[in-house]
């Protein structure tokens, strides 16, 4: 299941003491269903911003965000909280696993705040993780797992509710090469195979090559590359 | 055992369960929770204690006062038929005895030793107010603790005087009956029981006239005479004044509960500061769960859900809190009143011993405040989690 993503003018200003920052300046995005998109573009260019506007983490100053046909505008915090949770499907650059959960257990944490079944979630996150090659970490906790795993674990508990989109940001930005390549394949692979829309933030051009398209965020514009 | 992802509980059940394990695990947050629910601890069991000292205190109190006061006073107004109004006081349902009494200020003398009293003079057996000569017959009655002081035997004839006096030849001269001693009684250990004497209603009334004479009504028990004590004066000769125990006894019985109030409100102050340490505790784990928390946010924790997480933690380590002072509270009221641990002196006070009795609505009162005072400040501190922006939370 994948949706189109959709952005009308977005833009977004901070303010930094006295000084207010435009970060995004009408942003113009389309998203189709099941398109893998690398956004890059030099630090403070705004790319972590777009992607927690599109993650309904954040709200734009002006513009829209339309996922799936649907608008995030005049949603609750309460009802954006159920967006995500149905919906979409973060990564991040560093792992954010919970240390008091053991791997499989973080995996199914998505599934128990949805409120769902605990041994159907259970399954769910089991078959994911054997399908990263976890299945002798299950019982693991964080700190006992190395930095490529944890970021695998993070990748299953992203999409253990195959939501229809998934968003990473830097999702091998803290790992070794060869960690970090593992993870992406991995990520690549599962975004197909579950036909997901996916959204990448890279500073890494290689993992932005294998992408089906990348954005470049500039003079904060997106620009084709 | 079911791992506890797997158990069917609501998602901040789950959280907060494990929550606490972690907290346990952390040194410092372990130490908060520690101080937090040790303080809830020791504020539950004082307050229970002290609460059961003092009712306690108040029921030995209550029996000693209400076994010398009549349940129902009535007091006839002058020159009304006594005996009428007796009769139909004791056709009222519900009323086990009815009693004439007379009473009036006077003097006992015996060999050039005075002693003022007040008289009261009654028919039948001696009424429940004389403690140790109730229902004994018709006689003379004086306080034990004047008996032993002045020497005095059953059979001794004592000097009964009244300041009503009666025409001489030789001016007015007060009324003196010589009247044989019949007993004594326990005057208990209250200035007020020193001073009276019982003694035959015929003989009291030679002394004062029939001017103030009132009936002791007695039923079941208190409570019923508080419903009898409203009836009777349907049937009472106009004039006539109804007061009950509680009328008695009021400001003593006033006094109590004003006690039991300002003690229970200055030993709360106690859980005051442990739900404080609760805030500070919960707002340490909070702080150091701020990346996980955001990461549960863009996973779709709702606030709400994130607020009961906390609350249901914060109430868990007051609830072990709680459980903990009820049980040092009520196990040791318990052990202190069985086993008399604290003894006064008998010749002082009418107790040898501080009596301790757990009443449940203190129980109920003590725990409700405890759970209130430790939810809210559970909530105040959950609310700096639920308000958490999950993106702000996350960066480190």
């Amino acid at each position: 299941m994948s949706v189109a993503v959709r952005t009308r003018d977005l833009t977004k200003t901070y303010v930094d003491g006295v000084r207010r920052v435009a970060v995004l300046k009408g942003i113009d995005l389309a998203i189709e269903p099941g398109e893998m998109v690398a956004i890059v573009g030099p630090s403070g260019s705004g790319k972590s911003t777009l992607l927690h506007l599109l993650g309904a983490l954040d709200r734009p100053d002006s513009g829209e965000v339309e996922i799936g046909g649907g608008s995030l505008a005049g949603l609750s915090g309460a009802q954006l909280a159920g967006f995500r949770n149905r919906t979409i499907g973060f990564v991040f650059q560093f792992h954010q696993l919970l240390p008091d959960f053991t791997a499989l257990e973080n995996v199914m944490l998505p599934g128990r705040i949805a409120g769902r079944e605990p041994r159907q979630v259970l399954e769910s996150a089991r078959r994911l993780l054997l399908e990263v090659g976890l299945e002798e970490r299950l019982d693991h906790f964080p700190n006992q797992l190395s930095g490529g795993e944890r970021q695998r674990v993070a990748l299953c508990r992203a999409l253990v509710l195959e939501p229809p989109l998934l968003l990473a940001d830097e999702p091998t930005g803290n790992l070794d090469p060869e960690s970090g390549e593992t993870v992406f394949n991995l990520l690549l692979d599962l975004q197909a195979r579950h036909r997901t829309t996916g959204v990448v933030v890279t500073h890494n051009p290689e993992i932005a090559q294998r992408c089906t398209r990348i954005l470049r965020l500039d003079g904060r514009v997106l620009q084709p590359y | 055992m079911t791992p506890l992802l797997e158990r069917p509980w609501p998602f901040p059940v789950i959280l907060a369960l494990r929550y606490l394990r972690s907290t346990r695990r952390d040194a410092f947050a372990s130490f908060l929770s520690a101080v937090a629910a040790g303080g809830l601890a020791l504020g539950v069991a004082a307050l229970i204690l002290s609460l059961a000292v003092i009712s306690g205190f108040q029921s030995a109190l209550r029996s000693e006062l209400l076994s010398r006061t009549p349940q129902i006073e009535v007091e006839l107004p002058p020159g009304a038929d006594a005996e009428a109004a007796h009769q139909a006081v004791l056709a009222v349902p519900e009323v086990v005895s009815a009693q004439i009494l007379v009473r009036g200020g006077g003097w006992l003398v015996d060999q050039g030793k005075v002693q003022a009293v007040e008289l009261i003079g009654f028919d039948g057996p001696v009424p429940p107010s004389f403690p140790g000569a109730a229902g004994k017959p018709q006689g003379l009655y004086v306080p034990a603790l004047l008996a032993s002081r002045w020497g005095l035997e059953p059979g001794q004839v004592l000097e009964v005087v009244s300041p009503r006096p009666t025409l001489t030849p030789l001016g007015p001269q007060p009324r003196v009956r010589s009247v044989p001693l019949a007993g004594t009684y326990e005057g208990g250990r209250t200035q007020e029981d020193r001073e009276r004497a019982a003694l035959p209603r015929k003989v009291a009334e030679t002394l004062l006239g029939n001017t103030s004479r009132r009936l002791e009504v007695s039923a079941a028990d208190l409570d019923v005479a508080l419903d009898v004590a409203e009836r009777l004066p349907a049937v009472l000769p106009p004039g006539s004044e109804v007061r009950t125990w509680q009328d008695l006894n009021r400001p003593l019985l006033f006094a109590l509960r004003l006690e039991k109030l300002v003690m229970f409100v200055a030993v709360s102050l106690i859980v005051g500061v442990a739900a404080l340490a609760l805030v500070a505790d919960l707002a340490l784990v909070i702080s150091s769960k701020r990346p996980e928390i955001g990461m549960l946010g863009t996973m779709g924790a709702t606030p709400a859900a994130l607020r009961q997480t906390f609350v249901i933690l914060g109430g868990l380590v007051a609830g072990s809190g709680m459980l903990i002072g009820t049980v040092l509270g009520v196990g040791g009221a318990w052990v202190m009143d069985r086993f008399r641990l604290l003894p006064v002196p008998g010749q002082v006070y009418f107790l040898d011993y501080v009596p301790f009795l757990v009443q449940a609505e203190d129980l109920v009162l003590v725990l409700l405040l405890t759970l209130v005072l430790a939810l809210a400040s559970s909530f105040y501190a959950a609310q700096r989690a639920a308000s958490l922006d999950p993106v702000e939370a996350m960066r480190r």
